[in-house]
């Protein structure tokens, strides 16, 4: 019986897992070729999770130069618990 | 009583034995999810090692005596691979008073590690941290404690509540649930855990869970934690933070409820942003204040002297001012009263606070 929540909690990163598998075939089917349009997006979505997530705790930082930023984003992704695509599109942000 | 706990229960040894096997399935699992999972930093920028953390001196007169608290916090974050991330924070504070019947300002040199923890992001919904940890109760011991961070210098009067570093291992992640909702969690074991004042054991279970909607900048969550020893008590708390978009705000607000202690803080941080004369100094100016009530637990005042929490039912109101000399470096200032049937007193706070960052290793500038 108490077994159940481990076992729980066992299908749920089962679950997980095939989730992501799925979504990295269908990641790979969208074209890597990212255009100028594309690129202008991005950095305008970046900025608002930038101001959504970051904002919630610190103002704004400098940007650092990229391999830096991509350790803080990482250090952000464990500490902050911010999602996996906040996390890209802050750091295309941050690295433009 | 520790070791009365471990060796006079061959029930309890069952179920530690049962509780291990239990977490190590689920370890191999997330190991197993992980190889399965997609990668977490596919970008084309390589981390590098930082050294990153804060500096701060503080002048703090509390009921007339003033204390000078230096304090220096380093932060190692070392990257692995694309999955790995070790990181820790030391604390360094030199808290110097003059002696009672005058003299020069003297006192402790305070060190202890914070958390010193191997991060394995296992897949978008799962990172697996092992080592000493900060303990993901409420909102302001993970995020908002650093002195660079913080809006006010004084701690919440709940802060020790639940908070002291945990060691063991920890499941947390984030993720959308929906195209306006952001889920966030965390679930820990603690096997020891390090009190305020020393090398306490201690076993505890907790979790956190939040939800943040983007949309309207809004976070609320709700922690808990399980001590599973002595007394089992717990411990619950809700925690709340909004930035809306119309103002340049900054809303945190705790609550917590706990053997003990309760209480709660609610604090707004307001960037002068949006004034229109004297721009130049108004937009590095930022307004804050807090309003904070604590109520006794069931604990002696001598137990809540040592854990850092208040001997008896406390109110405290608190205003202060930031400015922003540059990205990183600010100066201080605070006012608080605080109210409790030990008497009134009066809390002052000026001080310069600074944020380094320092990528290590070659390439690191790149």
């Amino acid at each position: 019986m108490k077994r159940v929540p481990v076992l729980v909690l066992a299908l749920v990163l089962a679950l997980t897992s095939f989730a992501a598998s799925s979504n990295k075939k269908e990641a790979a089917a969208v074209s890597p070729v990212v255009r100028a349009t594309d690129v202008d997006t991005l950095r305008a979505q970046g900025e608002q999770r930038f101001r959504a997530n970051c904002g919630r705790c610190h103002a704004a930082p400098q940007k650092f130069p990229p391999r830096a930023m991509a350790t803080v984003l990482r250090h952000m992704r464990v500490r902050a618990t911010i999602t996996d695509e906040d996390m890209r599109l802050v750091l295309f942000y941050m690295t433009q | 009583m520790q070791l009365r706990y471990l060796f006079t229960s061959s029930t309890s040894h069952r179920r530690r034995q049962k509780a291990l096997l239990g977490l190590a399935g689920l370890f191999l699992l997330v190991i197993f999810a992980a190889a399965r999972g997609l990668s977490q930093t596919t970008s084309t920028e390589k981390p590098v090692p930082i050294l990153s953390g804060t500096a701060g001196f503080l002048s703090d007169t509390t009921a007339g005596q003033t204390l000078l608290d230096t304090q220096f916090n380093p932060v190692l974050l070392l990257p692995l691979g694309e999955r790995w991330l070790v990181e820790s924070r030391g604390e360094f504070e030199g808290e110097f008073q003059r002696p009672p019947g005058g003299g020069p300002f003297g006192g402790p040199v305070n060190k202890h590690l914070d958390y010193l923890q191997a991060d394995y992001i296992a897949n978008p919904y799962v990172t697996v941290t092992v080592g000493r940890f900060l303990t993901p109760f409420g909102i302001f011991n993970e995020r908002l404690y650093p002195m660079w961070i913080r809006a006010l210098q004084p701690d919440p009067l709940i802060l020790p509540i639940a908070t002291a570093s945990s060691d063991g291992t920890m499941l947390r992640g984030g993720f959308p649930v929906s195209g306006r909702v952001n889920l966030n969690y965390a679930a820990y074991v603690s096997v020891t855990s390090i009190g305020n004042d020393g090398v306490e054991s201690q076993r505890h279970v907790g979790g956190r869970a939040g939800f943040f909607f983007p949309g309207a900048r809004l976070e609320v969550g709700a922690s808990w934690q399980k001590v599973l020893q002595d007394d089992r008590k717990n411990a619950v708390g809700f925690h709340m933070a909004w930035q809306p978009r119309a103002l340049p705000l900054s809303m945190h607000s705790e609550f917590v409820r706990s053997n003990q202690g309760s209480g709660y803080w609610i604090e707004g941080a307001y960037r002068l942003s949006q004034v229109h004369f004297w721009e130049k100094a108004t937009r590095r100016t930022e307004l804050v204040a807090r309003g904070q009530q604590f109520f006794s637990g069931n604990i002696s005042s001598d137990a809540a002297d040592s854990l850092g929490l208040p001997g008896m039912n406390t109110r405290e109101a608190d205003f202060g001012v930031n400015y922003f000399l540059k990205d990183g470096l600010k100066l201080v200032g605070s006012y608080g009263r605080q109210l409790s049937s030990a008497g009134d007193f009066n809390q002052w706070t000026v001080g310069i606070v600074y944020r380094f960052l320092i990528p290590l290793g070659r390439g690191g500038n790149q």
